[in-house]
């Protein structure tokens, strides 16, 4: 279980990057979703003990972190958003070396667990080669095997499906799914699916506040019989945008189709549907943009 | 459309940060290069303007050496940038002309190296006239100079690599292919160097050479110094082909680039190692089922997480291309270097393991400097350059741990190329063979060698670390190594301030590290402290996660140095206090140190005080007895002396001016009764009035008792002559001495000049009367009876010159009582080591050589020589005048040998080592025994007065003898080859003349002039004169002037001799070789032969012939062409060399000014002409004196 209370950091620029975070996050997958610069990877590193936050705590299973990081270091596993790797160094190799940084100095445990970890993410066929030679999947893949080297038992990843093609996207998501109920692994996302497909729990996020946090299902069930939908010509898009809370705007053959939040039912052509995680995501940040 | 490429990367290359590091940097390095001699680019300015034509030319030129690397990254650098960056698909889907894309580039790049040339050149235009520099020493400015330095150097040497590198980043896009191709480029340079050691390609060498500094080092090679500060080389010959040929090859190579260049192919360059791999994708991933391991932390887990990434950040540097390349460069530059170091006349040195040592600290090591700055900044950033630091920051590894490895890795990266270097060291040793491979000493010399640059490589990384900017630690490290410069330049030179620097620690076969390591040490364990300090400081404000402002740094280094990493520095900061205090206590305190500055203060106040005392009357020593007691171990020498003064003036004599050595404990044994009238303990300068004065003729009897202790250690580290094994200092040093010492003064005009003296008077003039009461050698002394006795330890042998009276040991240690025989000069040596003997013998004369176990290679040839040249000298001069010979090798803290009475220090720097395997060489060894030996006679039999050319009466006669006795065993071939090394040092040896150039006959002991030009003088005067007239005039001198009395003998009374003895003919021929300083410009400037019918050869052929006077400053005169000449028409044998040569016909001719096309009748098919062929007249440039002939 990780908590985080009343967490806050300016940076010097002024940008109020977290704004009074609070979030509980039980074991299992919990999705964080929020558009780009919401402050998801500020939160994130904070968490990894790679930032200090100017005011609030935040505790795992009973361990002030901020206090505390090495220790907290020793059962975290953590995959960044924008993550290189050596170009010439073999993905065996790297892996090995960053066995003995999370303290794995056992050989036979190391190699081991290194194995495991190549087989598990499905790169041991490419262990040898180059990470220079990685497709951005491949890459992604042997983040998550570093990510889980030694147990964690907290696991963050941001924004890890960012760029993969959907193959590779599902490849990772069912890498995730198979981490287990027993640690915390918290998913960073722009991407709705992410969170619909895997996460039991999410926090939605933008300009470094929590706009909402709980299932997603309770979340969606919010907004039902609250969702029209209706296929519009694309020069009547402004006035339909103006008259009202218009949610999501996509193209389907070619013409505009919007969906739109009324709290009375609509007519006009507008058919009611069933909400997704998308639509309240939507409203979410339509709210948080109108604060 | 070029234009838009062009504009687009200059704006990208103007704000890259190392654009402008690197500009400043080498305008920095260029500023100082232009005002001191502490940096030097491409060797020494000399005694020419900082700011001479020549000078200006010649900097910009060896700055585009130097710069090879980094328009490496401006110019090459774009073409892979796309690649790198992945925009080439971007850039190349455009519809863009390859050609625009690589000219804007180019020229882009180019315009970049110009802008940091321009900084180059302001660095070199604002040097000269800063504060320090002495004024005299700075000419009018002129820009035409720097505009013919960058048409004719910086520009085509910009196009010439340019070119080549875009060519092989545009063919091979690879990085590592280019760097390849850089050091392939100065292979070749290195060739074109190495080449003009030997003289005969010069055409070759000065084409080859793709920079032109060859080609323009021939041009002004022997330029005077007149020349040199208002002239530049006329762009013809050499320069001019040189330039022409390189500027075509880079035509040819852009125009090769243009055609080689695909842009289609960008990106799928072919691997350089094999294949590359294609990923397997397999469609499902496997679900496996893997076991929870969980860490287990232990209190060793953080070493072996450190030694981990030590092991890891080492592998990758070791495997990176800028090591790799810096590596094989230094190699290269090693091997390039190493069969030149220590040659002489052309001889090489045996391979021992010290050599090898000093050739990789010039010629390998010295690359470790930019290695360790440039990886302390990759290091340190390696894991944020990689967008990898998050991950490994969030590792569980205390601060601590990266850090140490990272150092550790640093230094395991000096020592796998310090062992690199090694290894080639070795593997030349085997290739040479010889000299033993003396693992112990690499080992130590290696670790050595390496302390500096760790300690450098560990600020290095700390300044990485405080500035958290890769470039400003760049930037702040050059600042570091220009600090350390400057500081010294401004006589701060104590190594306690100036940061980590070490006494130098000098290695010799003989003595080891001597005591030298004892001083070194501390200093080591000083700046070890001091450096230790500066990293757990940097361990504090180690950043880890995101990069925080310098205000949140500072808190959280304050919090992190509490417990026990501040308790650490609290403990270094003490220890380096305290080590401090201890060398402060050792260097300032138990020994003087003084700055540059404020010694030569001390010598101008010695100077200004009692120069008044100079030449005054005084009582001369005629008899020396001393015990001396060498205690080896302790470095301490006591002696107790006896001087038996006698006035030999027609005055009497009440006053004693005793001059005795400052840093030693001297005291008089009862001195007659007396006041004082100076004593200054300072300078140990004291002066007594007797109240009974000296009558003439009395003498007086003095006894005196030195104490010579070495306590502690000083902060030069220089060389001392009381040493563990090689032990050697001659009376000068030590021995108590009576009158000014006119010796101390200084010599350079401008620090004269700042102390208010007047101009440097380096020797009394030739017609200076009163001065001929002193002979050159000793003011207080004519000749003297010598008598000692000498002890050292159990283990070693002493020596001094006399004959073995009797030997005997007494508690524990050896004494030896030597007597001369008969009076000898006021010049003595004490030397104790422990020696193996050779002894042979000359006619009953016994000759033994002492030399240290690890050096018996050339000894038989001393004493073979020894032996020649008492044949010679015996029969063409005058009898030897002691019963032995004794050699004594001493540590190569010198580098000369020294004659005194019967008795020769030889330095183990020369001779001893020399490796005259190969039959052809010239045997240098031979040559210097000879010549110390015909000391014996010019030196010791003969003295001159202390006057204007005293020294070619000691040292040109022995240049004379020796050059007869080598000619003799080795023949006219060998001696032309000696020769011509004798007229490079003396053209070379001009350049570098800090007062006036005297002619031969006023020669005020400048060593190119008693030496070399004396070795010239004599061989040509032999030539016309002959050989046994001019033995003859020797003998009668000798006979004449031997053991004489004051008045003492000069150049001038030579002279008469040797033009009594010559033909009416030559007396204008001796007035030019002594009385002035004349040189010749022979030529033949064409040659063609024609058969004629009856079977013989026409041979017609061209000369230029000129004779100039110069003056002591260089500035020369014409004069008529007034001597005959040699004129030779040569054959070549079947083998077609310059051994198997004939003459086919030779002249001498006076050659009017209109004959100067002249045609000769020969019988044989002739090869080549020449004028005075075998260059026995000074000529600047030898070589055009032969030329081949053509055919008809």
């Amino acid at each position: 279980m990780l908590s985080i209370q009343q967490l806050n950091k300016t940076y010097s620029n002024g940008v109020h990057a977290i704004n009074n975070v609070s979030l509980d996050i039980p074991n299992g997958l919990f999705g964080l979703l929020g558009p780009n610069g919401a402050g998801k990877s500020s939160l994130m590193r904070t968490i990894a003990t790679l930032q200090e936050p100017d005011s609030g705590r935040i505790e795992f299973n009973g361990l002030d972190v901020l206090r505390h990081k090495e220790e907290l270091r020793r059962k975290l596993g953590y995959l960044p958003q924008d993550f290189g790797v050596y170009p010439k160094v073999s993905a065996e190799d790297l892996l090995h070396h960053f066995a003995v940084l999370k303290g794995l100095t056992q050989r036979s445990e190391r190699k081991e667990a290194v194995e495991g970890l190549l087989r598990q993410t499905n790169l041991w066929e490419a262990r040898k080669r180059g990470l220079g030679t990685y497709s951005g999947g491949m890459r992604q893949r042997f983040g998550i095997a570093q990510a889980l080297l030694g147990s964690p038992k907290l696991v963050i990843v941001d924004e890890p499906t960012a760029g993969l093609d959907p193959d590779e996207r599902n490849r990772f998501l069912n890498l995730l799914a198979e981490i287990g109920e027993q640690v915390v692994v918290i998913l960073s996302t722009h991407i709705v699916e992410d969170v619909t497909d895997l996460c039991p729990r999410m926090a939605m996020i933008s300009k470094g506040r929590v706009l909402i946090q709980g299932e997603p299902q309770a979340a969606i069930e919010g907004l039902r019989n609250r969702v029209w939908r209706k296929r519009i010509a694309k020069a009547e898009l402004t006035d339909y945008q103006s008259r009202y809370t218009v949610l999501s705007t996509r193209l389907v053959a070619g013409h505009p189709q919007i969906n739109v939040f009324s709290e009375l039912p609509l007519t006009d052509g507008f058919v009611q549907v069933e909400p997704d995680l998308e639509d309240v995501y939507f409203l979410q940040l339509r709210a948080a943009r109108g604060v | 459309m070029w234009f838009e490429f062009f504009k687009f990367d200059l704006r990208y290359q103007l704000r890259q940060p190392l654009l402008w590091v690197v500009a400043l940097a080498l305008g920095a390095m260029a500023f100082g290069a232009a005002s001191s001699d502490v940096i030097q680019v491409g060797g020494s300015i000399g005694q020419i303007n900082r700011n001479a034509p020549m000078v200006i030319v010649r900097f910009l030129g060896v700055f585009t050496v130097i710069s090879m690397f980094v328009v490496t990254i401006f110019i090459a650098g774009p073409v892979l940038r796309d690649a790198e960056l992945g925009m080439s698909d971007m850039i190349f889907a455009t519809p863009m002309r390859k050609h625009d894309y690589l000219l804007g580039r180019f020229l882009a790049g180019l315009t970049a190296c110009l802008f940091i040339f321009a900084m180059v050149a302001m660095g070199l235009m604002i040097g000269p006239y800063m504060p320090w520099v002495e004024p005299d020493r700075v000419g009018p400015f002129s820009l035409q100079p720097f505009l013919v330095g960058f048409a004719l150097f910086v520009l085509p040497n910009l196009l010439f690599v340019g070119t080549l590198l875009m060519l092989l980043a545009a063919t091979t896009r690879s990085m590592l292919l280019v760097y390849v191709g850089i050091v392939a480029f100065f292979v070749l340079w290195i060739v074109a160097n190495t080449l003009t050691r030997d003289i005969n390609n010069e055409w070759l060498a000065a084409l080859i050479d793709p920079f032109g500094m060859q080609a323009f080092g021939r041009a002004v090679r022997y330029f005077s110094t007149a020349d040199a500060n208002s002239l530049l080389p006329p762009i013809a010959g050499f320069i001019l082909a040189n330039r022409v040929l390189w500027s075509a090859i880079a035509l040819a190579l852009t125009l090769a680039t243009l055609m080689l260049f695909k842009p289609q192919r960008a990106g799928t360059g072919r691997r350089l190692f094999g294949k590359s791999k294609k990923a397997p994708v397999s469609e499902v991933a496997p679900t496996v089922n893997i076991r929870s391991i969980q860490p287990t932390p232990t209190a060793v887990t953080p070493w072996v997480q450190c030694w981990s990434i030590l092991r890891f950040d080492t592998k990758a540097v070791l495997k990176s291309v800028p090591f790799l390349v810096m590596l094989l460069f230094a190699i290269m530059n090693f091997f390039a270097s190493v069969s030149q170091s220590g040659r002489t006349y052309g001889t090489d040195t045996y391979p021992v393991a010290r050599s090898m040592l000093e050739t990789l600290t010039g010629t390998f090591n010295f690359m470790l400097i930019i290695i360790v700055t440039f990886f302390a900044g990759e290091l340190i950033f390696k894991e944020r350059q990689a967008k990898i630091a998050d991950v490994t920051d969030a590792m569980p590894i205390p601060n601590w741990a990266p850090l140490l490895a990272k150092c550790g890795a640093l230094g395991a990266v000096i020592l796998a190329f310090l062992s690199v270097g090694v290894l080639s060291g070795i593997i030349y040793q085997l290739i040479r063979g010889g000299a033993p491979i003396e693992v112990d000493v690499y080992i130590k010399g290696s670790l050595v060698g390496a302390l500096p640059f760790v300690l450098s490589g560990l600020w290095a990384l700390s300044l990485q670390i405080f500035t958290n900017n890769k470039f400003i630690g760049y930037l702040l490290m050059i600042l570091f190594m220009v600090a350390q410069i400057v500081l010294s330049t401004m006589h701060f030179d104590h190594n306690l301030y100036t940061p980590a620097s070490l006494p130098p620690l000098p290695y010799s076969d003989m003595n080891g590290y001597g005591h030298f390591w004892k001083g070194w040490s501390w200093f080591l364990l000083y700046w070890s402290l001091f450096t230790g300090g500066l990293m757990i400081l940097a361990q504090a404000f180690w950043v880890r996660g995101l990069s925080q402002e310098w205000k949140t740094r500072v808190r959280l280094a304050q919090h992190r140095l509490i417990g026990s990493s501040g308790i650490a520095l609290i403990l270094c900061a003490l220890g380096f206090m305290g080590t401090g205090v201890w060398i402060f206590y050792n260097t300032n305190i138990l020994n003087s140190y003084r700055a540059g500055d404020v010694a030569m203060d001390r010598t101008a106040q010695y100077e200004k005080l009692y120069r008044q005392y100079k030449g005054a009357p005084h009582p001369k020593i005629t008899a020396v007895n001393a015990n001396v007691d060498i205690f080896p171990a302790e470095r301490r020498v006591l002696i107790r002396g006896h001087y038996i003064l006698q006035n030999k003036t027609t005055q009497p004599l009440d006053r004693l001016i005793m001059q005795v050595n400052e840093q030693v404990e001297t005291t008089w044994d009862a001195l007659p009764a007396h006041e004082v009238v100076v004593d200054d303990a300072d300078f140990g300068f004291k002066i007594i009035k007797l109240n009974q004065a000296l009558a003439p003729g009395d003498k007086l009897d003095l006894n005196f008792k030195v104490n010579i202790t070495s306590r502690g250690f000083t902060n030069s580290g220089a060389a001392d002559s009381v040493n563990l094994n090689g032990t050697f200092f001659n009376n000068a040093t030590y021995f108590p001495r009576f009158g000014y010492n006119a010796g101390a003064e200084l010599q350079q005009r401008t620090e004269r000049r700042k102390r208010g003296l007047g101009e440097p008077e380096r020797m009394a003039k030739l017609e200076d009367e009163p001065a001929r009461a002193h002979s050159v050698m000793s003011s207080e002394a004519d000749w003297v009876d010598f008598e000692t006795t000498v002890s050292t330890s159990a283990d070693q042998i002493a020596m001094a010159p006399g004959y073995l009276q009797r030997t005997w040991e007494e508690n524990g240690r050896r004494y030896f009582h030597y007597k001369m025989d008969r009076p000898m000069m006021n010049f003595y040596a004490y030397l104790s080591a422990r020696w193996e003997v050779k002894k042979s013998d000359w006619n009953g004369i016994p000759i033994e050589v002492y030399y240290d176990k690890k050096h018996p290679y050339n000894v038989d040839r001393m004493i073979e020589s020894t032996k020649k040249s008492l044949d010679y000298y015996t029969r063409e001069f005058t009898p030897y005048q002691h019963r032995q010979v004794r050699i004594l090798e001493f540590p190569a803290y010198a580098s000369f040998a020294q004659s005194f009475a019967n008795t020769i220090p030889y330095s183990e720097g020369i001779g001893f080592i020399a490796d005259l395997r190969n039959k052809d060489d010239v045997d240098y060894v031979f040559y210097i025994t000879a010549h110390e030996m015909a000391h014996q006679w010019w030196g010791h039999q003969v003295i001159g007065a202390g006057v204007q050319g005293s020294t070619l009466l000691m040292e040109s006669l022995s240049q004379y003898a020796a050059m007869m006795v080598m000619e003799k065993e080795y023949g006219r071939e060998k001696m032309r080859r000696f020769l011509r090394y004798e007229l490079d040092r003396y053209l070379s040896g001009r350049g570098g003349e800090e007062i006036a150039e005297q002619p031969l006959y006023r020669v005020e002991a400048q060593q190119y002039i008693h030496y070399r030009k004396g070795s010239l003088v004599f061989y040509r005067l032999r030539d016309e004169i002959g050989e046994v007239p001019l033995n003859r005039a020797l003998k009668r001198y000798l006979q004449d002037k031997g053991f004489q009395e004051p008045p003492f003998t000069t150049s001038k009374e030579l002279l008469e001799y040797i033009r009594a003895e010559a033909p009416a003919d030559k007396q204008d021929l001796i007035t030019d070789l002594f009385e002035k300083i004349v040189f010749y410009d022979n030529r033949v400037t064409e040659a063609t032969a024609k058969q004629r019918d009856d079977g013989q050869w026409d041979v017609t052929f061209k000369l230029h012939l000129s004779k100039m006077e110069a003056d002591g400053k260089g500035v020369e005169s014409p004069r008529v062409y007034d001597e005959p000449v040699e004129l030779a028409v040569f054959a070549r044998g079947p083998s077609g060399k310059e051994e198997d040569e004939m003459v086919l016909w030779t002249e001498k001719r006076l050659i009017s000014k209109d004959e100067r096309v002249l045609t000769v009748t020969v019988k044989d098919k002739p090869f080549e002409v020449g004028v005075d062929p075998y260059n026995k007249m000074i000529d600047r440039v030898a070589r055009d004196n032969r030329k081949p002939i053509s055919f008809e």
